[in-house]
């Protein structure tokens, strides 16, 4: 008796946002991928932006790499939603140019990783 | 008889009169202490005091709400003495709203606004408010509910128009996701902003800042050093801050509703 109501309270009926399994949020993660990959091109020509078409596809996959490692399925949806904002935003020309070349954090300095460079930089 | 109960009745009193008040002589005197005096009505302009039938008719209002919907419907109550709210679970949303708009006894056909509310500390840590307006019964009404980051509320667009915009602007400034929304996207923040502003860790100055960079012809967004880490303010004062409203309407008093208690 004590052991289900163990289990009842470690595990938390919760509403879904889109995707009721595991397999469901992957399928919509890669579809939202695929939407991106495709309209690379013309967000490249559509923005001129400095950049070749490689290089962005690099980019997308490094946003998605970046959250890899998630596994909650409703947070996983709420990343894909976000990101599909984000498309629509882009493919609408709502953004602009500085807008789409954020994502390459350009005027940003790495931050610095070993002695000498921190020293000279005078972080410690 | 009658008068004899008067006239010892006017003698306790003078008597108590006489103990504790300076000895009055002349019987005008006595007559005039053995009429109680009515308590001198309290003139304080600072905070308005509801009147107690509206209290009454929305008090059954809210008992009313509470006896049609008992599956949404938590708690009601009255805040600042005149102030009707009702608290409803999250999935009452729609439900609730529609019974308040088209009941012919309520008729809160306005949708005033949405707002959102952020407390850390709780376990479903947004709360969303839906104040409403009756225009034909002149009379006001607030909807409560709750929810946290990854918990969708139903939109309300279906039952109010205006909700449109509102539940936009709790999307972008909290973060709650409403399902159904037929057009749900940023409304207040620029394009390309990350993160939910009005969240209380959502720190004063962001967490980066634009400037235009010349070399590059365009703006350009740099993380922002923040100059402290997050951190509790315990506010808290040891002396009285509003001395004026010590005796001002309690903010929030719970109205009775008969709550079945649900079988197990």
């Amino acid at each position: 008796m004590a052991g289900r109501e163990a289990v009842r309270k470690a595990v938390q009926q919760v509403r879904p946002i889109l995707s009721v399994d595991r397999e469901e949020a992957r399928k919509r993660a890669l579809n939202l991928y695929k939407a991106w990959y495709r309209q690379i091109p013309y967000i490249v020509m559509d923005y001129d932006i400095p950049k070749s078409v490689e290089e962005c596809r690099a980019k997308l996959r490094e946003e998605f790499e970046r959250h890899r490692n998630v596994t909650d399925v409703r947070v996983v949806d709420m990343l894909v939603i976000k990101g599909q904002m984000e498309l629509k935003e882009t493919v609408e020309i709502w953004k602009q140019k500085g807008h789409i070349m954020r994502y390459w954090k350009e005027s940003q300095d790495p931050k610095p990783t070993d002695f000498l460079s921190k020293f000279l930089q005078g972080v410690n | 008889m009658a008068a004899i109960i008067r006239r010892i009745g006017c003698r306790a009193i003078s008597n108590f009169a006489a103990k504790n008040v300076v000895a009055p002589k002349a019987v005008g005197a006595i007559r005039l202490s053995s009429t109680t005096p009515a308590p001198p009505a309290e003139d304080k302009p600072t905070f308005r005091k509801p009147n107690e039938a509206a209290r009454l008719n929305l008090s059954n209002f809210g008992r009313y709400v509470a006896e049609c919907l008992p599956k949404y419907v938590q708690k009601v109550q009255l805040t600042a003495g005149d102030e009707l709210e009702v608290l409803i679970a999250p999935e009452g949303v729609v439900p609730v709203l529609q019974f308040l708009k088209d009941n012919h006894l309520a008729q809160f056909s306005n949708l005033v606004d949405i707002a959102g509310m952020d407390v850390p500390s709780r376990q479903y840590r947004f709360e969303v408010i839906y104040n409403l307006l009756s225009l034909r019964f002149n009379s006001r009404i607030r909807v409560k509910t709750y929810t946290d980051e990854l918990t969708p509320l139903d939109s309300c667009n279906e039952v109010f128009k205006a909700a449109n915009w509102y539940e936009r602007e709790i999307w972008d400034m909290y973060g709650v996701f409403f399902a159904n929304h037929p057009d749900l996207r940023r409304i207040l923040t620029d394009y390309g902003f990350e993160g939910h502003p009005q969240r209380r860790d959502f720190p004063l100055s962001g967490y980066v800042e634009l400037r235009y960079d010349d070399e590059k012809k365009r703006v350009v967004c740099e993380p922002l050093e923040l100059a402290q880490e997050f951190r509790k303010f315990d506010l808290s004062a040891p002396w009285e801050q509003f001395p004026n409203f010590r005796n001002a309407n309690p903010p929030a008093e719970t109205v009775e509703t008969k709550q079945e208690t649900p079988k197990k």
